[in-house]
Parts: structure tokens; sequence; C-alpha cells
């Protein structure tokens, strides 16, 4: 065990926590927050995407150990003072979700694609989604809703 | 008729919870106090059980319980159709995913140190992995009753007689791989049980209501007693139709006393889960010289692993679907279903269907280009009609969309223009092809078995509804499209409508969430629910303003007579008064065939939805890749619902067929799976997505819902043929074993001598 210090989602948070644990599963058993799922557990279907440092990472692939002082975002956090991130908002007006088991990881590595490039063509788009797999919609209303995100800005 | 809310692309109501991550997911839960549990697999695929000893991972500390099937009390065994599947094996292991003992402990960590230490002696038996080789008479016996777990012959008309008179023949065998749901969110879930002892399971379902049944039988204890929980599912697919871990979490409750957790890391999912049957299917198909089809003869070898699950009823549904979306006058079908020791096959989008229409489609290119004749103009000659005979000779009654959506696909200006889209492949030794294929899929559980929706709609304080219907919310979207029905006939909005769904406790038995039968069958009911609830408004209000109930008029959340209105919210004031309650049940069950087809249990369907795919694509002649560009999805679900999610069926339906012709295959080397992970088992990502348009074609059912029909299984089979089919306009390479990879592709290529690398690959390679 080990004092760890990070910013989630704004906030400072402290854990006294084994280092060589994986982020996703501090997210989700310590901390609760499950929005970040969990689905193969080696870095291939992007379902446990979180912001680190703005940047789109797996989870998974992550040790609690490596985020110290570092910042985290995770779906949970994208809405702004109860008012949702136009991601989300063209997540729902698009279609863009079925079971929603894929959707927090791909809204985020979305984000993340905006952040460095408000206005991506459809090829970028579904590169920076290509480590997020979805089995439910064929991505289609997925890439839709990204571009109308970034159209929105 | 002009509708308010049928028909509209609605956004659904759980997106707002799934995109900000406050939906919790049965994995997601957690409860006080509570446990993990582990299982416990096979380590052979076929071996006896000579002895288990739990006693050094019983004394681990943080272990709280070890269970073996000593520890079952009621029924050691499942299965929606027979109960072959052990819960936990006692004397013999069939397959690698077989579950030998569970441990709940205090986590993860120490769940995992008490498996390794449960002693488990077996003494391995020879497997058999092959079903043709398990059909052989000294072959091993996976199960004492015999390998062949269902044999189903059939014939309609003269078939020798009928080929005689044939002017061409196509006789071909086919192959289709193992593939699997690939939900995101693996099986997983809690159990906790109450001081009266009464159960609660949370585990992603089908259909909750059956669950119940099954774990009630294992645990010995009344149904009463035990509550499922089925939805949000984190994606279905078939896959969670069958048992997988609701047993385990409810033994490991009741045996503890304390909640228990089990998620499947993805690795035991894959190894442990439900496929899709890989079919050998051998088909020869006679037509005339006008390509009238006349004859066709099909035998089909479906392996289901080691257990039955719907191995059988998978098996009819492959052989009354044989003939894809065409007549067959006369038909001769011999189909087995047969266990190996490979992984287990059960229910699974289009249940039997993507096979043999794989097949179907197959042999009409072929038959179409021994004839000389157009490949559309074959297949809209053969379509299905209204009043045809389907092949087993059962009459087509309902609406049959065949011909309308093969017609539309003629239509699009993919298919028109096809040789325009073909002429600039994106390099020069990348060749394009167009490819057509139509699908038909029955809608709901067929002959014999109760097939019913049953809906529960509830005046709630404030004049807005309660709405409860069995069949959970898989992701597939039924929920809004309840909301809609349940709002078009309340006269309300959709919002006004509060959708409950897969819950035991709280939703009444409404069938499965599978068989492309929740929007009909339920959707059904809740116009029967929703016009006696309606009734029961009109009837207040009259009492209420001493008016004719006849003219009372109820849109928009308000009940008007004259110029006078009462809103919803008035009136459920009135209604609801002192406690008062005021719900309404519909219950509708499906039509059924006059008669069962002789010696096919279980069959015919009486509804079908259609779909039919158009599809562009490129094969690189030098490495063998398929990158398909463009389809066009044309669906015939009668009359759309909720365009958007008829949209998000066909788009997802049409990747997963996608994967299935070119990507996925689930390896087995005797019986020990070889793709564990998204590594190697490639399902399509967004970079891998062509285009898909979606052009609805509405062949109306009269027993349908306002006209729907069911269409989330059909949405995924007609791709698969129209990508092959595409294949093979593009370089001649007839694919008649799935998937088309790369190594399949390049290995039609060479053998030809079509590949870019012995001709002028070389030389274009700088370009």
């Amino acid at each position: 065990m080990e004092k760890i210090s990070f910013i989630l989602n704004g906030l400072s948070v402290e854990l006294a926590v084994d280092p060589k644990a994986r982020l996703v599963d501090v997210l989700r058993e310590e901390l609760d927050f499950t929005g970040t799922k969990e689905g193969c557990g080696q870095g291939e279907c992007g379902a446990c995407t979180v912001l680190l440092d703005g940047q789109a990472v797996n989870s998974c692939l992550v040790l609690v150990g490596q985020i110290k002082g570092r910042n985290v975002v995770t779906i949970e956090g994208l809405a702004k003072d109860g008012k949702l991130d136009p991601l989300q908002e063209a997540f729902i007006a698009e279609g863009a979700v079925q079971c929603g088991y894929c959707t927090p990881g791909m809204v985020l590595s979305a984000k993340a694609l905006l952040m460095q490039n408000p206005l991506p063509s459809e090829q970028e788009i579904k590169e920076a989604i290509a480590g997020n797999l979805c089995r439910c919609t064929g991505y289609v209303k997925i890439v839709q809703a990204i571009k109308t995100a970034a159209a929105s800005l | 008729m002009a509708f308010k809310w049928i028909g509209r692309p609605l956004p659904r109501q759980d997106a707002g919870g799934k995109v900000t991550g406050k939906t919790r997911f049965m994995s997601d839960l957690s409860f006080p106090g509570m446990l993990w549990g582990s299982v416990l697999r096979s380590r052979y695929p076929h071996a006896l059980i000579k002895s288990i000893d739990t006693g050094e991972a019983a004394r681990l500390p943080g272990v709280a319980a070890v269970l073996t099937h000593q520890d079952v009390p009621g029924l050691n065994g499942y299965g929606i159709v027979i109960q072959d599947q052990p819960v936990l094996c006692a004397d013999k292991v069939r397959y690698m995913g077989d579950a030998v003992a569970l441990v709940a402990a205090e986590s993860k960590e120490i769940a995992a140190m008490a498996l390794d230490l449960i002693r488990v002696e077996y003494e391995e038996l020879p497997g058999v992995f092959n079903p043709e080789e398990a059909m052989q008479a000294k072959a091993p016996q996976v199960h004492a009753s015999g390998n062949i777990c269902r044999h189903t012959a059939v014939t309609h008309g003269d078939v020798e007689k009928a080929f005689a008179s044939a002017e061409a023949i196509v006789e071909n065998t086919y192959h289709t791989s193992c593939v699997m749901p690939a939900f995101l969110e693996t099986e997983g879930g809690v159990a906790q049980i109450d001081d009266r002892g009464f159960i609660t399971v949370w585990c992603g379902s089908h259909y909750p209501d059956r669950d119940v049944i099954q774990i009630a039988r294992s645990l010995g204890l009344d149904k009463e007693k035990i509550r499922v929980i089925g939805n949000p599912v984190g994606g279905g697919f078939g896959g969670k139709d069958e048992i997988t871990i609701q047993i385990h979490l409810a033994l490991l409750a009741l045996k503890t006393g304390r909640p228990v957790k089990i998620i499947l890391n993805r690795e035991e999912s894959v190894v442990s889960g439900w496929k899709k049957h890989p079919m050998t299917i051998r088909m020869k198909t006679g037509a005339a010289r006008d390509g009238t089809l006349v004859a066709h003869q099909v035998t089909i070898i479906s392996d289901t692993g080691a257990y039955a699950s719907l191995g059988g009823t998978i098996l009819n549904s492959a052989v009354e679907h044989c003939s894809g979306p065409y007549r067959a006058p006369n038909a001769q079908v011999d189909g087995y279903c047969v266990y190996t020791n490979n992984s287990v096959s059960g229910a699974m989008r289009g249940f039997g269907v993507n096979q043999v229409t794989f097949a179907m489609e197959t042999q009409m290119e072929i038959l179409a280009e021994k004839l000389g004749m157009d490949r559309l103009a074959i297949r809209l000659k053969n379509g299905l009609q209204t009043g045809d005979k389907g092949p087993l000779g059962n009459e087509m009654i309902t609406a049959m969309g065949p011909v309308q959506t093969l017609a539309a696909a003629g239509a699009t200006d993919l298919w028109i223009n096809r040789e325009n889209y073909k002429a600039n492949p994106s390099r020069p030794w990348k060749k394009r092809g167009v490819g057509l294929a139509a699908a038909i899929k029955g809608c709901g559980l067929g002959f014999r078995l109760p097939d019913y929706g049953t809906a529960v709609v509830e005046l709630l304080p404030g004049g807005g509804f309660r709405l409860g219907v069995g069949c959970p919310e898989i992701g597939q979207g039924n929920s809004i499209a309840y909301a809609q029905m349940a709002a078009e006939v309340l006269g309300c909005h959709p919002d006004q409508v509060e959708v409950v769904t897969g819950d035991t406790a709280a939703t009444p038995d409404s069938g499965t969430s599978t068989a492309s039968r929740s929007v009909y069958v339920a959707g059904n009911a809740i116009i029967i629910a929703g016009k006696q609830m309606q009734q029961r408004l009109k009837e207040a209000v009259a009492e209420e303003l001493g008016v004719p109930i006849e003219e009372v008029n109820l849109s928009e959340g308000l009940a008007a007579v004259g110029g006078k209105s009462i809103s919803y919210a008035q009136l459920a004031e009135k209604i609801l008064a002192g406690g008062a309650e005021c719900s309404e049940m519909g219950r509708f069950h499906a039509p059924k065939a006059e008669k069962e087809i002789p010696g096919v249990y279980g069959l015919p369907h009486l509804v079908f939805g259609t779909h039919a795919h158009v599809v562009l694509l490129e094969v690189d002649t030098l490495t063998g890749q398929v990158d398909v560009l463009e389809t066009v999805a044309l669906p015939d679900a009668g009359r759309v619902i909720n365009l958007q999610g008829l949209e998000g069926q066909s788009e997802g339906g049409t990747l997963m067929g996608m994967g299935y012709a070119l990507t996925e295959e689930v390896v087995l080397e005797k019986g020990i799976t070889k793709t564990l992970n998204f590594n190697n088992y490639i399902i399509p990502t967004a970079v891998d997505a062509p285009r898909v348009t979606t052009i609805p074609v509405e062949v109306m059912e009269q027993t349908g819902p306002f006209g729907a029909k069911g269409i989330g299984e059909a949405v995924c089979i007609s791709i698969t043929p129209a990508i092959t089919n595409a294949i093979y306009d593009a370089v001649g390479v007839r694919i008649t074993e799935l998937p088309a990879n790369l190594e399949r592709v390049l290995a039609g290529l060479m053998n030809q001598g079509k590949t870019g690398i012995s001709g002028h690959g070389r030389s274009i390679s700088t370009s």
C-alpha cells in the first residue's frame, strides 16, 4: 500500500492503494466510478478509456502508481455543472447509443480527439475511435455524432 | 392513417444514463459485505473426474465457500430444452468451459488463489472435435445417449423427378465458422439472499423469467423465492439467452448467505460462452431453363459442442430456412445436430439462418451464371410471396417481403450504376465488386412453444404511465419502441411513459428478447393494455363531466369533450384518490400456422422479416484483403416504429454479418480455444466499417403492432453472402468457406493464377 494522489474529474483524490493496482480497478472498485467499463483487460476494446492529462488511455493498462499527481477524467466528469458535453448531447440525439457499454470509452476517445483537433475529417474520427470496439451500432451513428458535436463547438 | 409517434426517430430514453456513466450495468453493482465468486473450469476437453479435493482451498484465509457438485441441492443440470449441462460437473467434463467448482472469497485475488488450491484428479478421454467423425459409430461418446443430439429429415414433393427435369444443377459443400456474440460486457452480475431466504440475481439475460425456472430447479427452491433482474445488458446477441453464471451466483449466495459477484474475464467468457453453430452444408439445387428453382436437396451437419442448449431448435430453424427467401417446390433436407468436445454452440443472432442463407445465396449466383441469367432476375423470379409455399410445404400466409426488398435493392443507385462504382479502384492492384443477397428470418418461437407478449400499463400520479414488459432491453432499443407504441394508443407523449423491462418482480412474463419477437408480441400486448387503459380514462371523464363515453377524445395528455378538457394529471388525481390503483394488463398470443411441418418439431414460423443488402467492396489482389466500401441495407420490418432504432439495427447487423463474412473465427484445436481475446478474434472497428444507407421497405404485417414485424436478426444475415458474392464479382473467387479472410481469398486468387504477385504486381508497387 502506498499513498497516491491525483486529480479525478477536477477534484483531488488521495488513496492508500497498491501502486500495482490497475487504474480501472481502482476507479470501479475503490471509488465506485463504474462508468469506466472493462471489456477485454488487455487494451483491445477501449471500454475502459479515460482521459489522462487529456490523452485517451486504456485504464486496464495503466497502473495507479503511474498517475501520481496527474489529471484523470472519467465519463462521470465530462458533464460540467449538470450540462452535458456536446459529445454526450450528440450521442443521444444521433442514436449513437445502443447497449451503451462501449459508450463511455467511445465518448472519451472522441473528446480527446476534439481537444486536439476540433474539426476532424471522417477518416480522422474513425482512426481516433479505432481502438474502441462497438458490437451494436456499426459505428455509423457514432461517427455522425462526433461530426455533429464537432460542428457545434 | 396518420400517426403521432409511430415511425418517429425519437432518441432512446436510456441514452442519457449511458452517455454519462450513470447507468449501472449488472457487472457494475456492489453490495456491502460482498464476496467475489470464481469458477474452476475444466483442464481437459474430455475427461473423467476421479476425485475433487477442496480441503486446502477451503482452509485458505478469506475463503467463504468452495462448492462442488455435492453442493447443488436440486437438479445438477440446466439447458433450455434438455438439461444436459451440469451446474458443476460430477463425474465427467465435456469441454474446456465446463464448471467443476466454485469459490467465494473476500477478494478476487483470494478467490483466484483458492481456485489454484483445488485438486481435481482427471482421467483424460479421447475427444471428438469434428462433428462428422462424431457421427461415426466408434467415435468417443460425449453423452451416454450418443453423439447425435437431433436428426431432422423432411421431404416435400418429388426431388428426384424434379432434378431430372432441371436444366441446371449446382452442388456444393459449404463450411461456416464458429463465431461468437462478442458482447462488450462479459457475463457478470451479483446475487444476494435476504433474511427470508429469497434470492435476487442481477445478471444480463434475454429472458429473466426462464432464468428463474432454471435457478429454482437447480437450487431446489420454489420459483417464488427467486427474482432475476436481467437488464440493462451490455450486449447479448443470443449469447445470454441460455444460463451463463446465474445458477452459480445464486448457489454461492445461498451457501454463504452474503452477496456474491462474478465477472468472467474475456478469456473465460470466450472459452465457456455460447457460440454460433459451425455448420457443414451440402446443397444441391436445380433450376429450369428460365431460372425457376425446381429441386433443392440439403444436408446440414451442425456442431453443437458439448451440450444441447438450443442446438436442436437451431438445426430445425436452419432446415426451415434452407432455401433462403426463395421458393423450392421440391425439397429434401437431412439435418444433424451433433455433440462434440468443442466449445458450446447456442443461440446467436440469426439462429441457424445465417449459415443456410450464405449457402443458398451462393447457389443462386452459380445457377444464374450457369443459366446466363441476371443475378437479380433469378432472385426476383423465385422470391417467396404471400400465398407461396415454403420449401417444406408450409404456406406463407403473412406479409412476405423478398420480392419487394429485392426490387428495392435493384432500384438502388449502387446496383443500377454498379459498373461505374467498380470502374476506379483505389489502387491498380485492387479490384472492385458489387454483390447482392436477401434473407428471411422467422419472427417468434414457431409452432409448438407458447408465444405470447404481456404488458401492464399503470396510471401514475401526475398523469403519466408506467409500462411493464418482461422482454429485457438488451440494447436493441425495444423500450423506446414500446414507449412510442404506448404513447400512440394512450394519447400522451412517449416521455410520459416510463418503461420497465426484464425484472421478474416488476414486469409480467412476456417471453424472450430473442427470435426477432419482442416488438411484435409485446407491441401487440401494449396495444391491448393501452386500449383498456384508454377505456378506463374515458369512463372516468364521462362520469366526472356527465357526458357519453363516446364523446371523450384522448390526445396529447388531455381528455377533451366538446369545449372542455381535463388533463391526465387531474384525471389521475381523481382515479387514484384514496390510494386506488389503476392498471391494465394486455396479453397477446402470437398466431400459429394451421399445422406443424411433419417431421420438423416446432415449425413452421408464421411471420417473417426480410432483409436485402447491396454491397460494394474492393479486393487487394496482392494480400487477399477485402475492404467493404459501401452498403445499402433494405430491411422489411413491416411498419417502422422508430426509424433511428431500425437504422441502428441495420447498421449494427450489417457490421456483425461483415465480421462473419471476413474476419471472425473462434479457432479451436482439439477442443482448445486459440482465439481468446480481441487481439486475434477480429471484430470490425470503425476504420473497417463501410457507409451504410438504410432504405426501409415496409411490407405491412396485419397481425403486427401497427403493421410491424421483427427484424433484429435478418439485418445480419444477407450481408454475409452479399459480401462473398461481391468478392466473386470482383475477382472470380467463389467463397464456400467462411470467413473469407486474407488467406482464403489469396488462396483462391492463387488457384486461378489471378494474384497480382505473379503478374504485374511488382512493377506497380512503386505507384
